[in-house]
């Protein structure tokens, strides 16, 4: 197969979480203040309630979620990127794809970003 | 690649609601639950429509007339995304989980898979279409497009201008190609010979345009996430005209042009399919039965469009009765 690359590109991430992550950075963001894209920013996710980040336009079952007492840590985000419909049903967010592994690396490398 | 499948029995649910002001038929269809369908595509001849299992790494095969579901696995790894029929009558898949384009032949059912190299990374696979000479266009939502000759297996890559959110795709009557970038807000209109993408602005800023499909005048109708909007863009002249959709807070996340030049669009606040009439300019809804059903995607043929339900794991068709 002759495959051609055509224009530059950023290299693949080296790291195994900031890899994984470029799944999720189609959507989401990782600047402090990002109100008004398609998915919320996922910097300072850990610790974060479900459904609280300011301006951001969340489904009502991730607004639910947070009320329910959710809160985003190492085992409901492995949950909730396993499946995010069964996790939190009614989200908006589909099931991204990607191994036990990437979730794992994502979700250590998103605990460094503050 | 071995091939099996794995052909289920899976019982005929069916739930019909006759709606009033354009004789709309709606039926369900349980698929094998946890596959989380993504996307859909029927067969030109109605006899199979497929979805992505995207949570299964699989394609899934119904036949509407018996309910019955086959699964054909994809491959390790494999997370798939859309699904369209191409001109061969095979299914062709973008494969975020490969990070690859790949086909199943109808008739066999044998699979054969196109990987973009290592190097690129996960690109997010989202949609495809054919443009006229043969060739699938898709579209990688970390931001990227690119294009495959499945003829002589020929694959080339562009990065996409403002980099992350292209998504949905479509060809025109006459052949152009045109994407959407959700992240980017923006629909793209691609030079088939060079590559080159040019943006086109909507004019709601911040508009997140999702996804794009077109009428039969090549125009670019496209579904707007952040604002619930439906637009619509003339190339002829230049023009947009949109529309909000009803209710609060609409999210539209897909649109689908229909043979009669029907707008479908998938409003995930409503949890309703909305048909939308461009020469009245009127909207019908089609709410689901469920709750959190995120049809995602919906592409027909005369007189039925398809969804998938993510949410539900069911498909989706709606018929017209006229």
């Amino acid at each position: 197969m002759l495959l051609t690359l055509m224009s530059p590109h950023p290299q693949a991430a080296q790291d195994p979480g900031a890899r994984a992550f470029q799944r999720c950075a189609a959507c989401h963001s990782l600047r402090a203040d990002d109100p008004g894209g398609p998915a919320p920013s996922l910097r300072g996710v850990i610790g974060r309630r479900a459904g609280t980040l300011d301006g951001f336009a969340y489904s009502e079952a991730m607004r639910a979620a947070g009320r329910r007492g959710v809160v985003w840590d190492e085992a409901t985000l492995e949950r909730f990127l396993a499946d995010p419909e069964t996790a939190v049903p009614g989200t908006d967010m589909p099931f991204q794809g990607g191994s036990a592994a990437e979730r794992a690396a994502v979700i250590a490398w998103l605990r460094q970003v503050r | 690649m071995n091939r099996f499948w794995i052909a289920l029995a899976a019982p005929l649910a069916a739930c019909t609601l006759s709606l009033p002001a354009s004789a709309q038929q709606v039926r369900y269809y349980d698929v094998p639950p946890g596959g989380r369908a993504h996307d859909v595509a029927v067969t030109a001849d109605g006899k199979e429509v497929w979805w992505t299992v995207q949570r299964g790494g699989a394609h899934g095969i119904l036949n509407p007339e018996t309910g019955e579901t086959t699964i054909v696995p994809l491959g390790e790894g494999s997370a798939p995304h859309g699904v369209i029929v191409g001109p061969d009558g095979d299914a062709w898949i973008t494969d975020g989980g490969q990070n690859a384009i790949v086909r199943v032949d109808r008739e066999t059912r044998a699979v054969r898979v196109w990987p973009l190299p290592e190097e690129t990374g996960p690109i997010n696979m989202n949609t495809a279409t054919f443009d006229h000479r043969g060739r699938i266009w898709f579209t990688g939502q970390t931001g990227f497009y690119g294009r495959l000759d499945p003829a002589t297996d020929d694959m080339k890559v562009w990065a996409a201008p403002r980099g992350r959110g292209p998504y949905g795709i479509t060809t025109t009557p006459s052949g152009d190609v045109w994407y959407a970038s959700l992240a980017g807000s923006h629909i793209a209109k691609v030079d088939l010979d060079t590559g080159e993408a040019t943006i086109v602005e909507p004019p709601t800023p911040n508009q997140g345009a999702r996804r794009v499909w077109s009428d039969s005048q090549g125009r670019i109708w496209v579904s707007e996430w952040n604002s619930g909007n439906v637009s619509v863009h003339d190339p002829r002249d230049g023009s947009w005209r949109q529309w909000k959709l009803p209710g609060e807070a609409p999210k539209t996340y897909s649109v689908y042009v229909d043979e009669t030049d029907k707008v479908w669009l998938t409003d995930f606040s409503a949890n309703a399919i909305v048909r939308f009439d461009p020469t009245t300019e009127t909207f019908e809804s089609f709410p689901s039965d469920r709750a959190g059903a995120n049809v995602r995607q919906m592409l027909g043929r005369p007189g039925e469009v398809w969804g998938a339900e993510s949410g539900t794991d069911r498909l989706v068709v709606i018929r017209s009765e006229d």
